[in-house]
């Protein structure tokens, strides 16, 4: 019988570990396709291939998640500060249900695209593994940074990624 | 007879690991909420950590930071 639960313990460790996503994006790497409908009604669905020839700065966040909640208000000041120079901010959110992203966003106002993706395919596709992942996807379609997390003082890195590749440049 | 029980066990087990997979960053939502956490009072436990840290002279070993996104 102990034979028994020790072959089941092996195999489910075994499972877990071959289970666990093996692929993500990174830095240098072309970054995957994907569209997406707005999480707002009446909003104009998102697709990254008619992104092409700008900066674009994708997010992942949920409203559960405390750093997405501080960082987002800082992207927001971001997107003004250099949307007129070709940059573009996507914040995707993943919370499932929809509501919980909609209600964050009465008390806090963003002016950028939000997407939803209640189910979490593009995450799963960019083999996200952290709350909040930020991808910063230059003008040629190659991802220039992938930043994990959110601290104070992390916006300085962010900026200084997007100035480096905004179309001017 | 043996192999035909290994088999057994190897086909069931099988099965059971359909519900073997680990939880997604995105997907940490219910493990992020309040009635999910440890404790009732995360200010209380930040106090009491650090009584505790500051009499053992250690420090950590406690759950991480950061509301169950699995970022800090």
């Amino acid at each position: 019988m102990s034979k028994m639960i020790r072959i089941q313990t092996i195999l489910a460790l075994v499972a877990s570990f071959a289970l666990a996503p093996v692929f993500a994006v990174e830095e240098g790497e072309a970054a995957p396709d994907f569209t997406l409908p707005a999480l707002q009604e009446g909003k104009a669905a998102f697709s990254l291939s008619a992104m092409q020839g700008k900066a674009v700065f994708v997010d992942f966040w949920a409203s559960w998640c405390a750093p997405c909640l501080m960082s987002l208000p800082l992207y927001n000041e971001m997107y003004h500060k250099y949307k007129d120079q070709g940059l573009e901010v996507v914040a995707i959110n993943v919370d499932n249900p929809i509501e919980d992203g909609l209600d964050f966003l009465l008390d806090t106002p963003l002016d950028f695209t939000i997407p939803a993706d209640p189910d979490g395919e593009i995450p799963e596709l960019y083999g996200v593994f952290g709350m909040p992942t930020s991808y910063l996807i230059a003008p040629d379609g190659t991802v220039s940074l992938v930043h994990v997390g959110y601290r104070n003082g992390d916006i300085e890195t962010i900026e200084e990624a997007v100035k480096s590749v905004l179309p001017g440049n | 007879m043996n192999k035909l029980r290994l088999l057994l066990i190897l086909l069931t087990s099988l099965c059971l690991l359909s519900a073997c997979t680990p939880v997604r960053p995105w997907e940490r939502g219910y493990l992020a909420k309040e009635e999910m956490a440890w404790d009732r009072d995360s200010l209380e436990r930040v106090l009491n950590d650090h009584i505790f840290f500051s009499k053992e002279a250690s420090s950590g070993g406690n759950s991480a930071a950061g509301g169950g996104c699995g970022c800090n």
